[in-house]
């Protein structure tokens, strides 16, 4: 039932630790810990090489593509401590802005809606979530919120901008004034929400249940959905569902998805948000979906395509 | 040399025996800026510009034993940039001055003074002091001034000098192999190996780095490997056994490097520090060079001095900062980057495909491999036996698949053949949802087809099915209705219809559960069999539904009026048999339809000619109507239904059939849920690409936050016909000589509708007017002069 359309030969030299389709689903972005970023054209099952991205000095924790209306726009961040904002101009990916204010790893990446302009919240393993706008001009504000997880933020998603609720007491036809929101999960096992309030990010949900770290957040795309739901992975191997039907979004129920034995290092939702993907240490990626009397279940299993994995490792060995 | 020995053993037991300890530091009076330690891991010297002093390491604690900086004014030559402990002599150390003096140092002497001999040949700051690993008075240093010189501890002066061409030297170091050669590293990226017998001339150059080389290091197993490291942030390992240096592992490193110690028992593990920026010391598996395989980060400013411990225990390392700090790392406690690290990538596409890297399996490609190939005997041999698996660090790759998940409700492919074939508006309702029903079998989606047909029939007027019609499904509904209650006391008809979500929802179901065994094709029967089963009261309604289906789309085309003849049963209402019996009265309706689909009094025309109609005719007002069933009387069951569609993720269904069904249902849902619904839908479409699709619904939309998407992508710029500055404000009076700027420069009144102006000077006026002036002069009708044009 799952097959492999299309095995991408990414040629990176180490570990992958991101892949990302943009927009429209035509080009993905990869980033290893050879310290590259990679774009691929998978139009058509097809995997062409369209640019190779050297600039950070450690390894490419995750990457993320900006809505297309701003241009071709990639976000990468690095173990060297830096968010680099690579943009593609006449075909070329050039280096549009490069942030250094964190102290250590910064390991997760996420532009905002487009609705709120461009932009982009990074995690860091210094404990602190930086907010970085672009004002044009070259110029971008940062916003910083200290200590947003001790020890370390691992996963940023943010919210979508018609969060239901969001829109309460606005005039009809005038463009309403959305609340930006996002979620962020870190190695103090929490699950935090964060809400922009006269110009300034304030812790608005902390959320517990996990164990040990939490390792990735999503915050599901409300397609025609009532409730804001987010999901939720962690060392602990535990996936979360946090639901919030509250219009005020201030009660957050969560549910358990899952418990698996090993780590579960990512959680994915479709683009209309009714099926989760999550992958875990034991290389599967399962399917979940939720059935009509709200329970989730596994709709489906993905091995990774071990044909192509064990020709990869064979040239590996011949060539040490 | 009995106080020698005695020295040693008081210090801590010398020699041999297991290192034992744990993480722990000390605080420094002042910023260290070299460490050494000595043989037999007991101590530790510490120097520094103001510290010179012998720690020793205990199993818990640093305790200091001695302090080498003594007398009153302490002398430039107790500045230290770099200090050595003699790996025979248990006793001798030597130290580089910042002021260019060579000191060694003699901890056997009695006196409070420790220091030895003095050579103060250099002229400048020595960077770098080296003893010969084997020959026991050989010393060799490196100075700022460009010159390395080697000195017999047993004379007063240097023995050779060699001369590196007046670049400055960052580093000397003794070979581990080749008893006469020494490696150089110098400021200007070079590297150069001496013979220590021949100072006229280096043996070999070659360029190392971009920028100054700060550290090298020889490898301690006599491979003729040398680390280099530079400012250029790299570590590069050259293989020196070969007639040229080659370079054969390169590290890039975060900041750039200004020390590097190869680590013991491990033949690829590197430790590094900086001395800019970055605090932490890293170490490194050289076949693995962009990742460090452990990091130390204890210290809170630049690491200046790093030394394994014990020349064949690589668990401890230790260090001293600039934060006057001396610490001591176990191996067990530092951090690994890799296992923080994300070995997987997973991102859901667009079109429900799943991109999907993984890490390979480490064990499966290590298992036939021996731990280390071609490996060295000098290694003890319990290190093959126990390949310890913390220690596992080898070359990992990842693979990147990109997977079908071959969900029918996950992958996103009618979606766009959906909204490019959907027609939602320039017909009328019933053949809108007819059409549309179609598509959305044709697309193997019978649930969707099913819903369109429904509200079709919940919502048509046989008689009037005529869009522009406000009232237009009025009639039918209350036909029914009145024989309803008269022919079916039950009220067959309002349960029925709203048990229909739910029945969706447990096709729904049944969707997910033939999905899971395999089956991606549901076919239409199949729901139909599970309603069935379900429901026995509504079990012949859908049968009868899907027969008709069948009739209805091999006619539809040949004659749409019989088609709703037909449909009607559908609705399973028990009383079909009364529209049944409906004459073929709607064919002249549909005609009149076609050919004036807008004539107003064909509402009432129509109804006429239909029998069943004509007690509605009758009372052709709408508070009649109303009395008998109010006109939102599907509305409730729509409502929900498309709420469940929205649920599912399928907004394109909510969407579109909020915008066929219009009016009808408009109200029945609240503004802010349809304008989400909406901006959902258009997010979709636009990245399905689908720019006439979103353009269209933006147009259709009804939300004032919608219809204005469009025009907010316009912006006008207007000029003042007056005073010829931009307009600043909104209105049409401009606030800067505070007169309307919108008069016909024609006929001088307001211009109320479309207006016509001319970019050169501003001025301009009714469409109609313009025209006509420039017809016959070509000149502004202002009188400003200026030539306009009109095209």
């Amino acid at each position: 039932m799952v097959s492999v359309i299309n095995t991408v030969d990414t040629s990176h030299e180490d570990m992958i630790h991101d892949a990302q389709m943009d927009y429209y689903g035509t080009r993905l972005a990869t980033c290893s810990s050879d310290r590259t970023v990679k774009i691929f054209d998978v139009r058509n099952g097809g995997q062409i090489l369209v640019a190779d991205l050297r600039g950070h000095e450690g390894p490419v924790w995750q990457v993320a593509w900006a809505h297309p209306m701003y241009g071709n726009i990639l976000a990468s961040c690095s173990y060297d401590r830096k968010v680099i904002v690579w943009k593609e101009e006449n075909g070329s990916w050039d280096k549009m802005y490069e942030y250094t204010g964190h102290e250590s790893s910064v390991n997760s990446v996420c532009w905002g809606p487009y609705d709120f302009g461009l932009i982009l919240a990074c995690g860091s393993s210094d404990g602190a979530i930086s907010l970085l706008t672009f004002t044009g001009e070259q110029q971008w504000d940062v916003k910083k919120i200290s200590n947003a997880h001790t020890i370390g933020c691992n996963a940023v998603s943010w919210a979508p901008a018609v969060v239901p609720g969001s829109l309460v007491d606005q005039p009809s036809g005038q463009k309403p004034n959305y609340v930006k929101r996002f979620v962020s999960g870190g190695c103090d096992n929490l699950v935090k929400l964060w809400k922009e309030e006269d110009g300034q990010w304030k812790e608005d949900q902390k959320l517990e249940a996990h164990s040990d770290w939490v390792r990735d957040v999503g915050w599901a795309p409300s397609i025609g959905l009532p409730t804001s739901t987010i999901a939720s992975c962690s060392q602990d191997g535990r996936v979360f569902i946090w639901t919030c039907e509250d219009p005020t979004g201030n009660t957050w129920t969560p549910k358990l998805l899952h418990k698996f034995v090993d780590v579960v290092w990512h959680v994915s939702w479709s683009i209309t948000g009714n099926i989760l993907a999550v992958s875990g240490g034991d290389n599967k990626v399962t399917l979940w979906k939720e059935s009509m009397d709200g329970q989730w279940a596994c709709i489906s299993d993905v091995s990774k395509g071990q044909g192509a994995v064990s020709s990869i490792t064979d040239t590996q060995q011949s060539e040490q | 040399m009995e106080k020698m020995s005695r020295v040693s053993t008081a210090l801590g037991g010398g020699g041999g025996g297991a290192v034992s300890g744990r993480t722990m530091f000390c605080h420094l009076d002042a910023p260290a800026n070299a460490i050494s330690v000595c043989r037999d891991a007991s101590q530790v010297v510490v120097a520094g510009r103001n510290i010179f002093k012998i720690y020793a390491l205990e199993d818990d604690q640093f305790v200091e034993k001695l302090n080498l900086r003594v007398g009153r004014k302490p002398s430039l030559n107790f500045s230290c940039a770099d200090v050595m402990w003699h790996q025979m002599e248990e006793n001798l150390l030597a130290t580089a001055a910042t002021n260019g003096a060579v000191v060694t140092w003699n901890l056997g002497k009695p006196s409070r003074n420790k220091q030895d001999q003095l050579f103060t040949e250099h002229k400048r700051t020595v960077n770098k002091v080296c003893f010969h690993p084997s020959e026991v008075h050989m010393l060799l240093s490196g100075s700022q001034d460009g010159f390395m010189k080697c000195f017999d501890l047993r004379k007063k002066e240097s023995v050779s000098t060699f001369s590196g061409q007046s670049e400055s030297v960052r580093d000397v170091q003794f070979s581990m192999k080749e008893y006469f050669t020494f490696a150089a590293s110098f400021e200007n990226g070079n590297v150069q190996l001496w013979d220590i017998r021949r100072p006229d001339r280096y043996e070999r150059m070659f360029t190392a780095h971009n920028g100054p080389v700060f550290c090298c290091d020889w490898h301690p197993d006599d491979r003729g490997w040398l680390a280099t490291g530079g400012r250029d942030k790299m570590v590069k390992v050259w293989d020196m056994s070969t007639t040229r240096a080659k370079e054969i592992h390169c590290v890039q490193t975060i900041a750039s490097v200004a020390r590097v110690k190869w680590r013991p028992e491990r033949k690829w593990h590197l430790a590094t520090c900086s001395m800019m920026v970055d605090h932490n010391i890293y170490v490194w598996d050289v076949r693995r060079p962009f990742i460090p395989f452990a990091t130390f980060e204890e210290h809170k400013d630049v690491t200046t001095g790093i030394a394994w411990r014990h020349q064949h225990d690589p668990y401890f390392l230790l260090s001293g900062s600039k934060d006057s700090t001396l610490y001591q790392h176990m191996f067990k406690d530092a951090s690994r980057p890799v296992d923080k690290a994300n070995p997987e990538g997973l991102c859901f596409g667009l079109f429900g495909d799943l991109a999907f890297a993984a890490k390979e399996s480490l064990i499966s490609s290590e298992a036939n491999r021996k731990p280390y190939p071609g490996g060295d005997r000098r290694y003890p041999i319990f290190f093959f036996k126990k390949p310890d698996l913390t220690e596992q660090f080898a070359h990992v790759s990842s693979a990147l698949s990109v997977f079908e998940t071959g969900l029918e409700s996950g992958r996103m492919d009618w979606f766009s053949r959906t909204a490019r074939r959907y027609l939602l508006c320039g017909k009328p309702f019933a053949e809108l949802c007819d059409h549309n029903a179609k598509v959305a079998k044709e697309l193997n989606r019978p649930q969707v087809s099913t819903t369109w047909t429904m509200v079709r029939i919940m919502f048509s007027d046989p008689a009037n099915p005529n869009l522009s019609a406000k009232l237009g499904t009025l009639p039918l509904m209350n036909s029914f209705s009145m024989k309803d209650m008269g022919a079916c006391p039950d009220m067959g008809a309002c349960p029925d219809m709203g048990a229909c979500p739910a029945e969706r929802g447990k096709e729904g179901r049944s969707d997910a559960a033939h999905l899971e065994p395999g089956t991606s094709h549901i076919s239409n029967n199949d729901d139909n069999e599970e309603t069935e089963g379900s429901d026995g009261q509504a079990e012949y309604m859908f049968g009868d539904a899907e027969l008709d289906d069948d009739d209805l789309y091999s006619v539809e085309h040949d004659n749409p009026a019989e088609d709703q003849e037909y449909t009607l049963p559908q609705e399973a209402f028990p009383l079909r048999h009364e529209i049944l019996d409906n004459p073929s009265a709607p064919e002249p309706l549909q005609q009149d339809k076609a050919e004036s689909p807008h004539v107003s009094g064909g509402e009432a025309e129509a109804t006429c000619l239909t029998p069943i109609e004509s007690c509605s005719l009758i009372s052709a007002t709408q508070p009649l109507y109303s009395a008998h069933l109010p006109a939102g009387f599907f509305c409730p069951v729509v409502r929900d239904m498309l709420r469940y569609y929205a649920e599912q993720g399928d907004v394109q269904m909510a969407v579109s059939v909020l915008i066929v069904l219009g009016e009808r249902i408009r109200k029945e849902i609240d503004d802010l849920t349809q304008e989400h619904w909406y901006t959902s839908y258009i997010d979709l479409l636009q990245r399905f690409e689908l720019w006439n699709v979103s353009n269209e619904v933006i147009k259709l939309s009804t939300c004032g936050a919608i219809s204005c998407l469009n025009q907010t992508s316009t912006t006008l710029h207007v000029n003042c016909s007056n005073c010829k500055r931009p307009m600043s404000n909104r209105g049409w009076v401009c606030d800067r000589c505070h007169q309307c700027a919108s008069v016909c420069a024609v006929c001088h009144h307001v211009v109320k509708g479309l207006f016509v102006w001319c970019q050169g000077c501003s001025h301009g006026g009714h469409l109609e007017h313009m025209m006509h002036w420039l017809k016959s002069s070509p000149h502004c009708p202002a009188g400003c002069g200026h030539l306009c044009e009109y095209t």
